[in-house]
């Protein structure tokens, strides 16, 4: 089938196996290789991308669904070689030890910023308590959303 | 980039038919139909396997025990029967569905229980040990049977005032690194070449060369986390023997629930027996412990034995026996796992200190004060202890979490909290003769930049970060100035692999002395070029100068090409061998390195629920030197939320038939920010005098106190001291419930 969608921006259409998932034809159709699988039954968030600026499991979203609709993946976030305050943080946080998780962290943090630029402690818990890192024990993680909070803040001044 | 992201022109798909018993023998195998599939490729089975001359079928470095793909039998349920590579991963899938295999069930062993009993059926008919410390015992289950000792056990037990005893357990879990383990294999006529996510690439290249008889070549890309379970090899094998006979490249990628059979942490059982005086002197320790390494011994039956070293904790004791058994069942093959077993030797004893605390009314801190090791004991392997600094270590959790709260209430809904602390001593795998273990080279390049190769594997734990900053210090440029190179077999010298908490010491060791030769070529170079006395010149980023005003220097690029285009230099670090003191005595190295550590846990009980809450974790180690103070923070602290998952909840549970029931994230859960507490980490820099800058290894110290920390933590807030995990909501109600508490 046709899929035509808007993909970080810009508009993009492929030919797409109807059964094949989010995940699937952005990773091998797109070649956008940022999105991760792990357990490809929506649980531990590696896949998270946007959709219309929401976040959503790629893996269990078919591409199909996905019809004349927007995705932002974290090839989207930098803009050139700058990056999305986003992911300044992260980096300047020590948010992420093997990296795997972490395109999942970031799109859930803009979404998390764009809903609730100044969310407390216990709203990040629960916005990013669905997606699992293995590595980082998540003080990093924490720590980078608050920093990123600040960054977003201080970017739209 | 991973291996997932990675394309090859030509690669074709590879899926893996299963075994679904935990153990049968292997009657026939029918690939016609699946061979008939149109975009199939080739179907590798036994049969393709043994008609190949070429290929010694049967892998690994402990025991020679893993076939390729299953010859007479399948030992556990996902076992490798046969792999079908196709165009693309869909027509290999289906493929799989269209071979036909006859099974002769076989009774199975599922636990260390069932494996030991008299009369059990053997998991392998026949022991096929490499290693040579491993003592299989004939016509059971147990792969390795191995004791330490020193002084005289039953004397200790004479001069016992009280003696304790109390046994102890933890179930399977799994690492779940979320990058999937997967390769890509390509074998040409001269060379075999291995892109895989294996945190071992040396010895798996050795172990390639010698089953298909041909130079190997391994490289490993940046790797989504490992935690032991990529340690070792176990698909690298198949999919060479596979791309062999598709005669293009094939790619390999493994699904969660295929990493669930692939590799776990085994269970462990222990009983531990301690003799004490009244004032709380440790005088006897018998620990005997059994771990369960599943169907193969690919690292089993080594783990257990390495962990006798440890096994009687960080404590002085003049007497002491451990036994270890290593026992074959039909779970999947046992990996090592952040610290295993060293985290169920620590749960036990330190949960048994509390106990003995409690019952001859003694303050458990001021217990292990008095029993903890100091600097120039001898530990039990004979080995003389430097940097040791426990105390300091468990002084400084005690005094970040404050003292015991013994069941203090804090809110009406009948939840009570508790704190509760525990200490280690962690070894790292070290060779008894003098062994080259690590290699490292620095060489200056034409564009005035220095490389920096090393054979460590980059899975997230910093060790570009480590290399780069030990190998700047050592030149004398700034970190600026060098670039990493690791982790192709092709490219890089030589390690024994990215395990046991290795790089900082033996990586940053090689690093630091071919850092430290290219300083002296450089400063001799320039000495030539300047005509200038070395001790009169100074490096920097641009190249050596005079010191001084007189503004005379040469930059690294004409170094480069006065030398000829490059300079390297070599780097070794060299472990095992015995350890001579200033006196000239002579002492044993059991373990290149020794790390000491403490945690402190505070929790929240729900009476009517059972519910662990972990409010809050004090972590100290002796590091010896932080090269990188956040990121060995980052590294404690995620190895304690690791380890929160097998303390409260992770448990992977096996039906009646063998077969694994919690399969998916769904069943088995995982620690999320939610299960984060509050950290209280410290690093504690006494320096250790054979490490680079007196660092010492810490990969894995985070996590190995955690379980003992939690329990004794219930403990204290409950009454109730348990002597397993995970300390589910039900585990924790059935025992309140039962003492009444």
């Amino acid at each position: 089938m046709q899929l035509e969608l808007t993909l970080n921006g810009k508009t993009e259409r492929r030919e797409i196996a109807p059964h094949h998932t989010l995940l699937d034809v952005l990773r091998d159709d797109f070649n956008l290789k940022g999105t991760k699988g792990y357990c490809h039954s929506g649980v531990c968030g590696a896949c998270t991308v946007l959709l219309d600026g929401k976040p959503i499991s790629a893996c269990i979203m078919l591409a199909s669904q996905t019809q004349g609709k927007s995705i932002t993946t974290v090839e989207g976030l930098a803009e050139g070689e700058n990056l999305h305050p986003v992911q300044r943080a992260f980096v300047e946080n020590f948010g992420l030890q093997c990296g795997y998780c972490t395109p999942g962290m970031l799109l859930l943090t803009v979404a998390l910023l764009e809903e609730n630029p100044e969310p407390s402690k216990e709203e990040i818990v629960d916005y990013l308590g669905g997606n699992i890192c293995r590595c980082t024990g998540y003080a990093n993680i924490l720590k980078s959303v608050q920093a990123a909070a600040a960054l977003v803040k201080e970017a739209s001044l | 980039m991973y291996l997932a992201d990675m394309d090859m022109p030509g690669m074709a798909h590879a899926k893996v038919l299963r075994s679904p018993f935990p153990h049968a023998r292997i009657v026939s195998i029918d690939a016609s139909a699946a061979r008939a599939l149109p975009g199939v490729v080739c179907v590798l089975t036994r049969d393709e396997v043994l008609a190949d001359s070429t290929i010694d079928p049967y892998y690994g470095y402990v025991y020679r025990d893993v076939p390729i793909v299953a010859i007479d039998k399948v030992r556990h349920e996902g076992d490798i029967v046969a792999v079908v590579v196709a165009e693309d991963e869909e027509t290999a899938e289906d493929a799989l569905e269209l071979i036909d295999v006859e099974y002769d069930e076989l009774a199975s062993v599922m636990d260390i229980d069932a494996a030991m009993a008299k009369g059990a059926i053997q998991v392998h008919e026949v022991f096929k040990p490499i290693a040579p410390e491993l003592r299989p015992v004939e016509g059971t289950n147990i792969c390795h049977h191995s004791t330490l000792a020193k002084g005289d056990i039953e004397q200790g037990f004479r001069e016992a005032d009280h003696i304790f005893e109390d046994s102890y357990s933890a179930p399977a879990v799994q690492h779940c690194a979320l990058e999937l383990h997967g390769c890509i294999a390509s074998v040409g006529d001269d060379e075999i070449t291995v892109w895989t996510n294996c945190q071992s690439p040396f010895p798996l290249r050795g172990e390639l060369q010698r089953m298909f008889n041909k130079p190997a070549r391994v490289i490993v890309p940046y790797v989504g986390g490992g935690f032991g379970s990529k340690s070792r090899d176990r698909l690298e094998a198949v999919v060479v023997a596979a791309a062999k006979l598709a005669g293009r490249p094939v790619r390999l990628l493994l699904t969660q629930e295929e990493t669930f059979q692939t590799f776990i942490r085994p269970a462990l059982t222990c009983t531990v027996r301690t003799g004490v005086k009244s004032d709380g002197t440790i005088v006897a320790r018998h620990h005997r412990f059994a771990v369960d390494v599943g169907a193969y011994s690919i690292s089993g039956a080594r783990s257990a034995n390495n962990t006798l070293k440890v096994a009687t904790g960080p404590y002085r004791i003049p007497h002491v026996l451990v036994e270890c058994d290593a026992v074959y069942t039909n779970k999947p093959p046992s990996a090592p796992y952040r610290g295993l077993p060293t985290t169920q030797h620590t749960m036990a004893y330190e949960t048994q200190l509390d106990r003995i605390a409690n019952e001859l009314g003694l303050d458990p801190i001021e217990l292990r004060m008095k029993n903890l090791l100091v600097e120039g004991d001898v530990h039990v392997t004979g080995d003389l202890l430097r940097s040791v600094h426990a105390k300091d270590c468990l002084e400084k959790v005690s005094s970040s979490l404050g003292p015991q709260l013994k069941g203090e209430a804090v809110a009406s809904n009948g939840t009570i909290r508790g704190r509760g602390f525990s200490c280690s001593i962690k070894y790292t795998i070290t060779p008894s003769e003098p062994t080259l273990a690590t290699e490292a080279g620095v060489e200056l390049q034409e564009d005035g930049l220095f490389e920096i190769r090393i054979g460590t594997v980059n899975m997230g734990q910093g060790v570009d970060t480590m290399a780069a900053a030990i190998g700047a210090e050592a030149v004398g440029v700034p970190i600026e100035s060098v670039r990493i190179l690791h982790s192709d077999t092709a490219l890089v010298p030589q390690d024994h692999g990215t395990t046991a908490s290795r790089a900082t010491f033996h990586t940053g060791n090689a690093v630091l002395d071919a850092g430290t030769k290219l300083r002296a070529e450089l400063l001799s170079t320039a000495s030539d070029l300047l005509e200038e006395d070395e001790v009169r010149l100074e490096l920097s980023a641009a190249g050596v100068a005079v010191a001084g005003s007189s503004g005379r220097s040469v930059s690294f690029v004409d170094i480069a090409r006065h030398r000829g285009g490059s300079l390297l230099a070599k780097g070794e670090c060299w472990v095992g061998g015995v350890y001579t003191d200033e006196s000239g005595k002579e002492y044993p190295i059991a373990s290149t390195f020794w790390t000491f550590g403490s945690v402190g846990a505070e929790v929240e009980v729900s009476r009517e629920t059972g519910e662990i809450r972990v409010l809050r974790i004090a972590a100290a180690a002796n590091v010896g030197k932080a090269v990188n103070p956040e990121q060995t923070k980052a590294q404690l602290e995620g190895g304690v939320t690791f380890d929160l998952g097998p303390s409260l909840f992770e448990r992977l549970v096996w039906g009646d038939g063998g077969q694994l029931m919690t399969t998916t994230l769904m069943d088995y859960p995982l620690p999320t920010l939610h299960t984060m507490p509050e950290f209280h980490v410290d690093l504690l820099e006494f320096p250790y005098d054979q490490g680079p800058y007196g660092a010492n290894g810490v990969g894995e110290m985070g996590g190995v106190m955690v379980p003992a920390a939690i329990i004794n933590a219930v403990y204290d807030a409950t009454g109730v001291l348990f002597h397993e995990v995970p300390l589910t909501p039900e585990t924790v109600l059935a025992g309140l419930e039962a003492t009444g508490a």
